[in-house]
C-alpha cells in the first residue's frame, strides 16, 4: 500500500526530521566540511575555518611591543649611532603595537605596509648588531625569533580543497591500518559467529539451571570494555600473565614476553580478548532468531528420521538467515570501528601493528589537534563502512529490509 | 494584589541584602588560584603550595590533581584550553608541550612580568628555560628540570669500571658487555633496563642511543643488540619508567637508565640501599626532560597566577621542592645552597655532576606530537622486528625533517 504524503503529514514528522538533522546529519556534514580545510587548533594560523586572508593583530602587537623592550636591554652595548637606530625602530614598533588588535580582515596596502615595517626593522637591527661581532648581546637571538614570529601574523585562507584526500590516498599508514582493521574484523566476527551460534544453541535448550547459564554467559559482555582490556593485559603480561605463560608452555609462542611485544602476538591477543567479550552479544542476537523457529518443524523432521546435524543445516540455519545477517551486520560495523579495547590493551603497538583506523583518527585529531586531516581519515572510514553496509544489504540480504 | 506586590518587593530586597552580604563575605576570602599538576609521590608539591598559601594573604593556591599519564593529561589540558576555559590558572607542562601551547596562544608570555620583578632568565636552569621559550618570548619557568642518567650497582661492577662509567668515557657497547657479564650476580635477573615501550619515553631513550640523532642507524642497532644479546629483559619493549624503576629498586637489574626521581625511590621503597648505587652520565649525554609552569592566557587571576609561579620557581619554592622531594632545582642559586646540598645527595655525586654537563634535547617542533608519534612508530617497529634497518632509518629521518627550524621567508635570496 502506498501513501501520498501531504504537507500536514510532514508536520507530524517534523520533530523526527529536526532531531535527525541535529543529531545525525550535522556532525556528518561538519566532518566533511572540516576535511576540506587545513584546520589545526594548536596553530594560530590554522585554528579556524577561513576562506579569506586576515591579520592576527594581537600577535603582531605583542611581538612589536617586544621589539622596544628587547632593544632596551642591549641599548647600552651599542654606540650612539646604533642607539639612534634602536630609538627609531622602537618608536616605529610601538606605533604598530598600538595600531593593531584582534584578528581582523586586512587590505593589501596594510599588509604591504606591515611587511615593509618587518623587513626594515629587522634589517636595521641586524645592521647594528653586525657592527659588534664580538659583543655578547642579551637579546640578539631573541629578536631574530621575534621577527620570525611576525611572519605568522598573516593568516591565509586554509581551504585546501581535495588535498587531504590526495594525501589520504598516498598515506601508507592509513592503508596499513585499514588492513589491520579488516583483519581484526573478519577474524573476530567469524569466530564470534561460530562460538556465538554454539552458545545460542546451548542457551536455547530447555533444561534445569538454564537461567544461570544465560546469566553467566552474559558476564563478559556486561564488563566495561576498558576494564576487560586491562584484565586481559594482566593475563597477557610477560612475567605473571597466566594466558601468556600457558601459550608459551604449549608452544604457541616462543616465550611469554612475546604475547604483547610482537606484532602477530599483539593482534592475536586483541582478537582473543574481543571474541571473549563480544561472543555473548552475538549469542543473544542469534538466540532471538532461534526462538522464533517453530518447534513443530523439528518434531516432524524427527518423525521422518532426520538426525540433529541434518536438522541444524536444513531447518535451523535457513530459518535463521535473517537474524544471522542482522547479527553479522551489527558486529561487522562494530568491529570495524574498534577503539577502546585495542587502545587500552596495546595502544596500537608494537610499532603500530595493531593500530586501527579509529585509533589513527583519534591520534591525528585529538592528540595532534589536526582536525582537518583527521576528518579526512574519518570520511575515508565512513566510505568503507558504507561499502560494508551496502554489500550486506544488497548481495546477502535482499529480503532483509523488505516487509515480505 | 497590592499585598502580593509588597510581599514580592520585600522578598526581592531581602534576597539582594543577603546576596550583598554574601558577596562581602566572599570578597574577604582569598582568591583561589587553580594549579594543575600531576600527583607527586613525594610531599614536595603539597609542601610548596602550603608555603605559598602561608606566605601571603591575598591568594589561596589549590592543587588540581591531574592524571599521571602524561599523554592523557596533555589531551585534557588542550581540550580545556582550546575551549578558552579558565578552570586552570597555573599549568604545569612537560618541557615538550611548552612550544605547542605557546604557539597556540594558550599560555601567556612572562617577559613583562619578569622585567617588572627583576627576574633574569639567567637565574634559571638554562635547558628548561630554552624549552619554555617560543618565538623569542619566555612562556614558562622551570618547575623542576630532569635529565636521563645511568644507575649502576656499584656493589657489582669493579672499581675501574665504575670510574669509567662515572667519567662518561664509555660506549653503549661497553654497557652491553658489562650487563651480559654481570647479569645474574647478587641475585639480579636482568642486565640493563631502560624505556622501550612505544611512547614518549622511547623518544627520550632513542635520543640518547642515537647520539642526539646524529647516528640513527647506530642507535637502532645499539638498542637491538641489547635485546638480542640478552642484556635487556625479553619484554623490554613494554618497559616504561615504572617497570624500569621497579626492576632496579627491587635489585633485579645491574644497570638502569632513568630520571633522577629513581634515586629517591631507592631510599623510600627499595630493596637495595642508596649505598649500593652510583649514578653515571649516559655515554652520549642524557635527554633533558622535566616540567615547566605557565599561566593560562584566559585565566581571570593573572596576577595571582604569576605570584604563584614566581614563588614556586623562585629560590624559596625550589629549595622546598629539592629538600622535600629530591627534585633537581631549576633556580640556579639553590644548587649552591648548603642545606640543599646536604639533604640532596645527588648534588654531590661526581657522576651526577658530570651528567649535568652533557645534556641533549629532543627535536623542537610546533607539531611535536606528530613528529614524536612518527619517531615512536619507526623505532619501535624496528625493535619489534617488523621493519628492516634501512626502512627504519629512512622513517626516522623523514619524521625529523618535519622538525626543521623556522626560516625567514626572504632569507634564501
Amino acid at each position: 500500500m502506498k501513501h501520498n504524503l501531504k504537507l500536514n503529514h510532514f508536520l507530524f514528522l517534523a520533530p523526527l526530521l529536526i532531531m535527525l538533522a541535529i543529531f545525525s546529519l550535522y556532525p556528518i556534514i561538519t566532518s566533511f566540511v572540516y576535511s576540506f580545510f587545513d584546520y589545526r587548533t594548536t596553530n594560530q594560523q590554522f585554528n579556524e575555518l577561513r576562506l579569506g586572508s586576515a591579520l592576527n593583530g594581537d600577535l603582531l602587537a605583542e611581538n612589536a611591543s617586544y621589539v622596544g623592550f628587547y632593544l632596551n636591554d642591549d641599548y647600552d652595548l651599542v654606540d650612539a649611532e646604533g642607539q639612534a637606530v634602536f630609538d627609531r625602530v622602537t618608536e616605529e614598533s610601538d606605533r604598530i603595537a598600538e595600531q593593531y588588535a584582534g584578528v581582523t580582515d586586512i587590505s593589501a596596502a596594510d599588509e604591504e605596509a606591515i611587511r615593509a615595517y618587518i623587513v626594515d626593522a629587522r634589517q636595521s637591527i641586524d645592521a647594528v648588531y653586525s657592527r659588534f661581532p664580538d659583543e655578547d648581546f642579551w637579546r640578539q637571538s631573541d629578536l631574530k625569533a621575534i621577527f620570525a614570529g611576525m611572519e605568522r601574523v598573516f593568516i591565509e585562507s586554509n581551504y585546501v580543497g581535495l588535498e587531504h584526500y590526495q594525501r589520504l590516498l598516498k598515506d601508507t599508514r592509513f592503508f596499513k591500518d585499514l588492513g589491520h582493521t579488516a583483519f581484526f574484523t573478519v577474524m573476530t566476527v567469524s569466530l564470534e559467529l561460530i562460538l556465538g551460534m554454539g552458545l545460542a544453541l546451548i542457551m536455547n535448550k530447555a533444561m534445569r539451571g538454564i537461567g544461570l547459564v544465560r546469566t553467566a554467559a552474559l558476564i563478559p559482555w556486561a564488563i566495561p570494555t576498558a576494564v576487560s582490556a586491562l584484565m586481559w593485559q594482566y593475563l597477557y603480561d610477560g612475567r605473571s600473565g597466566i594466558v601468556a605463560n600457558f601459550f608459551a608452555a604449549i608452544g604457541l609462542i616462543g616465550s611469554p614476553e612475546q604475547m604483547l611485544s610482537t606484532s602477530g602476538g599483539a593482534m592475536t591477543a586483541a582478537i582473543i580478548a574481543d571474541v571473549w567479550k563480544t561472543t555473548p552479544y552475538m549469542a543473544l542476537l542469534l538466540l532471538a532468531g532461534l526462538q522464533i523457529i517453530d518447534r513443530g518443524l523439528y518434531e516432524s523432521a524427527a518423525v521422518d528420521g532426520s538426525g540433529a546435524v541434518h536438522q541444524f543445516f536444513h531447518i535451523t540455519l535457513p530459518l535463521m538467515k535473517p537474524s544471522i545477517l542482522v547479527a553479522l551486520l551489527f558486529r561487522t560495523l562494530d568491529a570495524f570501528r574498534v577503539y577502546d579495547l585495542i587502545a587500552v590493551l596495546t595502544g596500537g603497538g608494537p610499532g603500530g601493528s595493531t593500530e586501527t583506523l579509529s585509533i589513527y583518527s583519534y591520534k591525528v585529531m585529538i592528540e595532534q589537534s589536526n582536525y582537518g586531516y583527521g576528518s579526512a581519515i574519518v570520511v575515508g572510514m565512513f566510505v568503507f563502512v558504507a561499502i560494508i553496509a551496502t554489500v550486506f544489504i544488497k548481495f546477502l540480504g535482499a529480503d532483509l529490509l523488505s516487509d515480505s | 494584589m497590592k499585598r502580593i506586590v509588597a510581599v514580592a518587593l520585600s522578598l526581592v530586597m531581602a534576597i539582594s541584602l543577603v546576596a550583598g552580604i554574601g558577596a562581602d563575605v566572599f570578597a574577604a576570602e582569598k582568591t583561589v588560584i587553580n594549579f594543575a599538576a600531576q600527583g607527586d609521590s613525594t610531599p614536595a608539591t603539597q609542601a610548596v603550595i602550603d608555603a605559598f598559601n602561608a606566605s601571603q594573604e591575598e591568594y589561596e593556591a589549590v592543587w588540581v590533581d591531574m592524571t599521571n599519564d602524561s599523554g592523557a593529561m596533555r589531551t585534557q589540558l588542550i581540550n580545556s584550553l582550546k575551549a578558552g576555559s579558565d578552570e586552570y590558572d597555573v599549568i604545569s607542562m612537560d618541557v615538550v608541550w611548552a612550544g605547542e601551547f605557546a604557539a597556540a596562544g594558550y599560555i601567556a608570555a612572562l617577559d613583562g612580568f619578569m622585567r617588572d620583578n627583576d627576574l633574569s632568565i639567567r637565574d634559571y636552569n638554562q635547558g628548561s628555560m630554552s624549552a619554555g621559550k617560543y618565538d623569542g618570548k619566555q612562556f614558562a619557568l622551570p618547575f623542576f628540570p630532569d635529565l636521563g642518567v645511568l644507575y649502576v650497582r656499584k656493589d657489582i661492577v669493579s672499581e675501574d669500571e665504575l670510574a669509567m662509567l662515572e667519567s662518561g668515557e664509555y660506549t653503549w657497547a661497553d654497557v652491553l658487555d658489562l650487563a651480559v657479564q654481570y647479569k645474574g650476580e647478587a641475585e639480579t635477573v636482568d642486565g640493563f633496563v631502560y624505556q622501550s615501550k612505544q611512547y614518549e619515553g622511547l623518544v627520550c631513550n632513542f635520543n640518547e642511543f642515537s647520539d642526539n640523532w646524529r647516528d640513527i642507524a647506530g642507535g637502532l642497532e645499539a638498542m637491538k643488540n641489547l635485546q638480542d644479546a640478552g642484556a635487556a629483559p625479553e619484554n623490554i619493549l613494554v618497559y616504561t619508567e615504572g617497570e624500569t624503576a621497579n626492576s632496579f629498586i627491587k635489585g633485579d637489574s645491574v644497570f638502569a637508565r632513568n630520571w633522577p626521581y629513581q634515586w629517591g625511590a631507592i631510599a623510600s621503597e627499595g630493596e637495595i640501599t642508596q649505598d649500593q648505587v652510583a649514578i653515571a652520565p649516559l655515554p652520549m649525554g642524557g635527554t633533558v626532560g622535566g616540567w615547566l609552569l605557565g599561566v593560562n592566557a584566559n585565566s581571570s587571576n593573572q596576577d595571582g597566577a604569576l605570584a604563584l609561579i614566581s614563588f614556586i620557581t623562585g629560590p624559596e619554592g625550589q629549595k622546598i621542592m629539592s629538600m622535600e622531594g629530591g627534585y633537581l632545582p631549576g633556580f640556579n642559586a639553590v644548587l649552591e645552597d648548603e642545606e640543599v646540598i646536604e639533604s640532596n645527595l645527588l648534588l654531590s655525586m661526581p657522576g651526577f655532576l658530570n651528567a649535568l654537563e652533557t645534556t641533549i634535547s629532543r627535536p623542537v617542533a610546533e607539531d611535536y606530537a606528530a613528529v614524536s608519534d612518527e619517531l615512536q612508530q619507526a623505532v619501535h617497529g624496528y625493535l619489534a622486528g617488523d621493519t628492516e634497518l634501512e626502512d627504519a632509518v629512512a622513517a626516522v629521518e623523514e619524521a625529523l625533517a618535519k622538525a626543521e627550524p623556522f626560516e625567514y621567508a626572504d632569507e634564501e635570496e
